[in-house]
């Protein structure tokens, strides 16, 4: 046999190996989704009742689905809407803010500016809940404890964003910065037509970052937040999770809850994906 | 690249969008201050019970001069309570809310409820005494009884007789006849659950055995969390646990509502929500359920416990209009047509001393068919005619909640029994209640 | 290779480009002031406030009845969390949790991206979604959902695996951090993946040419080529490893119902919680809070001390 084939075969058996590899870890990383896509299909008797991964004998995806949107009169859509507005409308003015920021420490000198970085980095390692108690009783003394802003305005804050920012910002050349000025461009236009475009991905990773950051916040809605028709779909979900004691229906309406507020999600992130990787690619190796 | 900024664009414009709708909606939170437009009072009422505005529709439509609107908040122990807590300290809370009996003293500590005696006084009398005794600190008046939570003893008729057992336990030496028998029907059955994360069960287990943890001095509260009484139930559910006859599993968990469906659990100890709980999850054992009432330490006596006592409406401090809030939570708990729909909705036992008029309890077709044609309510009712109005539920009670589950899960896990486990619950809460400043003296 | 260390700006000083100008006030004061006003409002006086009281009680006297007093009692939190045997039990408890998970993510990352970036895997892109979807699952709801496949009754998994003899109950006490650990590698192994990709992706390809003209192997590739060149990356996702699983807290909190082995207190987090939200001692909780800020912070920066010091030739 020829060193050739020999080699080729040797591909071939990686290559497979590969393939098993990733295809098991497909297996583990779909399991729960597989899960609950089985169980939104079933009644609460049959949750427990009938095998995780397949349908029970009498599926009802359809009036669970109908059960979960009409329920409350139609509360769970108003739960979307309000995840929607808090991480889109927070994601966006955060990402304005920090990449400004990021920008202005990355390409001036000024007093105090290692210290003020410094600063912010340490907002990276506050946990969640050193700032929410407190950050109630601030917020009431204006009163806006109970509104969307409660939510809105903390969410619009992020010092990883900042991180990211400067770093991207660093990277990119002062020729252009300098050849732009040459122009007789302001320090402002140059950020807002020059810089930016070049931190494309960079901008992207940092909204998408803070979308899911807030996505994914319970904390916060449920210090600041009274009136259910306000709450984002996590808080939505575990009110329903703690009325499964009264009314077993609710176990139901929970899973296919959890069901659609992923998928909602992972829509959004799949297809964003190209500019998220493309994000990364510059987040994590560009000095 | 040129994909992202529509992307962006088409988020921040629907995000902006909604933000326009809802800002013009909800600019305040919460309305306690009440405007008086045409001589109408606004009032809001927290609560997390499901359906409850089934019966607050009844009171807007019976009192034109008074409108309440409805918050469903998250439960009280999820976080409700510290809502409540946070918002009476900033000044900006509802009129009403929902309140358990447990929790109670750590509103009135807290000084977040009105003392509503001089609006309720007269109408007090209406319902059952326990209750309203839960109601009162210091002779006033801080809640009004809403439903309470007396225990009955849910059991698999089908799986007691494949068994060999023609009734009910009576007392608990039955009970513990009866969980050999069951245990021998295969690997997976057991007569019961022990549910380590329910305070409220083991409480109520150990109220029964005539436990009596707080008691209020003049000055000072006598802690004896590991009395007689308490350790007697734990003796006797060590020993069940021991010998395989219960299973540890927590109760309302994933696991639970399997083995409550095909059986594997045969019985359940629980107030008179829980059919709710069994029916919905169980619809196929239809006609295999019974109800009775809990087995006894003496043969032929009828004592009994609460799961948590039950659930009350209070008015919480800095509202504006104690008066309708009061005369509001007054109706909503009193009136035959609004305490039946809350029986309907699957909120408790009523509070009021005088059921008659309540349709439900005594022609229910949809339950009582579940339970073989059984009227389960009777025994519900004998229950909470037999509550003792001495049990007191102390400060900081959620201290003593999750004192007791640690040190349950952790003799559980360490085979340290269950004694031991409020022989430590009774050190930690009176540390805990030194702590806070609060007067204690123990036995 | 173009890679300055991200994160070197973290401790150190020394590469900052001096040439950079002082720029115009205006420009300066328009970029940051913004920012700045935010994270004053809304992170630097809640931690403030926060620090402020963790430094009162409130105390009651007799029955416990009456209204409560606010006590200034310096720093009498601070000595009672960290003489709270649990307390200190649960930082143990997050330090082993730390231990088993940081690796265990890291390598898991790695292992996924190399594999994706190999070019022998057949639908790469497909394989590269569906690692990533679990980052768009709440906490919250990944854990109800692994709560259903750890209970023996209700896993399909489980149950398929008792019924070829192996019996697994992750909930038992000795098991319980790798099944909490295996619940935030569901969720952030796919997102942590597609960093480490990102990086393996902008090697750039005369390198491979010239290890295979030097004769080196897949193994040899990897070890020599590829892992040092992505270890910036591979030290930002050890970062946002160990900053993570500082602040757990979901997921214990959703589990603990289903068994004995989570207390109320299982972690710092849980514990300044159960304090702040189940026991209204928000003063408690918040000195618990700072404790873990605080420690936080030494380890991070401990840790890239470390770093900084053991790779500064490498890089």
């Amino acid at each position: 046999m020829s060193r050739e084939h020999e080699r080729e075969r040797n591909v071939d058996i990686g290559r497979i190996g590969v393939t098993l590899a990733l295809l098991f870890a497909a297996f583990y990383f779909l399991l729960p989704i597989l899960w609950v896509l089985f169980a939104s299909t079933k009644s609460p008797g049959d949750l427990f009742a009938t095998g995780g991964l397949w349908f029970s004998d009498e599926p009802q995806f359809i009036y669970n689905l109908q059960r979960l949107f009409s329920e409350s009169n139609g509360i769970f859509g108003a739960w979307v809407l309000n995840s929607l507005l808090y991480s889109g409308v927070g994601a966006l003015v955060a990402t304005v803010l920090s990449v400004a920021c990021g920008y202005g420490i990355a390409r001036y000198r000024f007093f105090g500016k290692e210290a003020f970085f410094g600063a912010i980095l340490g907002g990276v390692l506050v946990p969640a809940t050193v700032i929410a108690l407190p950050l109630y009783f601030l917020l009431n003394t204006v009163n806006l404890t109970g509104t969307y802003w409660s939510v809105l305005l903390p969410s619009m804050v992020s010092p990883f964003g900042v991180y990211l920012a400067r770093i991207h910002s660093g990277a990119i050349p002062e020729e252009v910065i300098e050849a732009a000025r040459l122009d007789g461009a302001g320090e402002v236009r140059i950020f807002s037509t020059i810089a930016t475009r070049m931190m494309v991905p960079a901008i992207v990773t940092i909204f998408l970052f803070q979308f899911v950051t807030i996505w994914n916040n319970y904390l916060l809605p449920l210090v600041m937040l009274n009136d259910t028709s306000k709450f984002p779909i996590t808080l939505g979900l575990t009110l329903w999770n703690s009325q499964t004691q009264r009314d077993p229906y609710f176990y139901t309406l929970v899973v296919v809850g959890s069901a659609v507020s992923a998928f909602v999600l992972i829509g959004i992130m799949v297809s964003l994906q190209r500019f998220w990787k493309a994000g990364m690619t510059a987040g994590a190796t560009k000095g | 690249m040129k994909r992202i900024f529509p992307a962006i664009t088409t988020m921040a414009i629907v995000a902006l969008a909604l933000s326009g709708c809802s800002s013009g909606a909800g600019g305040s939170a919460s309305a306690s201050a009440g405007s008086d437009d045409g001589g109408v009072t606004e009032l809001t009422f927290q609560s997390w019970v499901p359906n409850v505005d089934k019966a607050v529709d009844l009171f807007n439509a019976s009192h034109p001069n008074i409108h309440v609107t409805l918050e469903t908040i998250t439960a009280g122990p999820d976080g409700g309570y510290a809502t409540m807590f946070s918002a009476v300290k900033a000044g900006n809370a509802a009129d009403v809310a929902q309140v358990g009996y447990d929790w109670l003293p750590d509103f009135v500590r807290n000084d977040a409820v009105e003392d509503i005696t001089q609006y309720v006084s007269g109408e007090i009398d209406k319902f059952v005494d326990w209750q309203v005794s839960a109601m009162t600190f210091n002779d006033a008046i801080y809640g009004i009884p809403q439903a309470s939570s007396p225990l009955g003893l849910y059991y698999r008729s089908d799986v007691f007789k494949k068994a060999g057992i023609t009734k009910a336990p009576e007392t608990w030496d039955e009970f513990y006849a009866d969980a050999k028998l069951i245990r021998k029907l295969g690997k997976d059955n057991y007569i019961a659950a022990f549910a380590y994360n329910q305070t409220p069960w083991l409480i109520g287990l150990s109220e029964q055995a005539g436990a009596k943890w707080f008691t209020a001095g003049s000055d000072s509260w006598t802690v004896s969390i590991n009395d007689d009484a308490t350790m007697k139930v734990a003796d006797y559910w060590q020993k069940l646990i021991d010998e395989d006859l219960v299973k540890v599993e927590a109760d309302m968990s994933n696991e639970w509502y399997k083995d409550i469906q095909n059986g594997n659990v045969a019985s359940w100890i629980s107030g008179s929500w829980g059919d709710a709980i069994i029916r919905g999850n169980a619809p196929k054992t239809s006609g295999n359920w019974s109800v009775s009432y809990m087995p006894q330490w003496t043969a032929g006596e009828s004592a009994t416990g609460t799961w948590g006592g039950g659930s009350a409406n209070v008015v919480l401090k800095g509202t504006k209009h104690a008066a309708e809030a009061s005369e509001f939570a007054l109706w909503l708990n009193s009136n035959a047509e609004s305490v039946s729909t809350l029986v309907s909705i699957g909120a408790g036992w009523p509070a009021i001393e005088d059921t008659s008029a309540i349709t439900s309890l005594t022609n229910d077709p949809d339950v009582f068919s579940f339970y073989n044609d059984q009227n389960i309510w009777k025994v519900f009712a004998e229950s909470d005619a037999n509550v003792q109005n001495d049990w007191r539920w102390p400060p900081l009670v959620s201290t003593l909640y999750s004192t007791l589950i640690d040190n349950v899960k952790s003799s559980i896990d360490n085979s340290t029994g269950l004694s031991n486990a409020f022989d430590e619950t009774q050190t930690g809460m009176i540390d805990a209640l030194t702590q806070a400043g609060v007067a204690t003296t123990t036995n | 290779m173009s890679t300055t260390i991200p994160i070197e700006r973290l401790t150190s000083r020394r590469k900052t480009r001096q040439r950079r100008r002082s720029g115009p006030i205006g420009a300066i004061l328009l970029f940051t002031v913004p920012f700045a006003l935010m994270f004053l409002a809304f992170y630097v006086a809640p931690i403030i406030y926060a620090m402020v009281q963790s430094t009162f009680a409130q105390k009651s006297s007799g029955l416990g009845l009456g209204a409560l007093q606010e006590v200034f009692v310096f720093f009498d939190n601070y000595v009672r969390a960290l003489s709270t045997p649990s307390f200190i039990a649960s930082l143990g408890r997050l330090f082993l949790f730390c231990i088993i998970e940081v690796p265990l993510m890291v390598i898991t990352a790695t292992i996924l991206a190399l594999l994706l970036e190999a070019g022998k895997a057949v639908w790469p892109r497909a394989f590269r979604v569906i690692f990533f979807m679990p980052y768009g699952v709440p906490g919250v709801i990944a854990t109800l959902l692994w709560g259903f496949l750890y209970v023996p009754s209700t896993s399909p998994v489980l149950q398929g695996l008792a019924a070829i003899g192996i019996d697994i109950t992750p909930l038992q006490p000795n098991s319980v951090l790798f099944a909490i650990a295996n619940i935030s590698l569901w969720v952030y192994a796919g997102y942590n993946m597609i960093i480490l990709t990102a990086a393996l992706n902008s090697i750039p390809s005369e390198l491979y040419e010239a290890a295979k003209i030097d004769g080196a192997g897949e193994w040899k590739t990897i070890f020599l080529i590829k892992l040092p060149l992505i270890r910036p990356s591979i030290v930002l996702v050890t970062l946002f490893t160990i900053i993570g699983t500082l602040q757990l807290f979901v997921e214990p909190l959703v589990l603990s119902p289903l068994t004995t082995a989570i207390s109320s207190d299982f972690t710092p987090n849980m514990a300044a919680y159960n304090q702040a939200f189940a026991q209204g001692n928000s003063n408690l909780a918040a000195a618990m809070a700072v404790i873990v800020a605080i420690l936080a912070f030494i380890m991070s920066f401990g840790f890239l001390r470390i770093v900084n010091k053991k790779g500064s030739e490498a890089w």
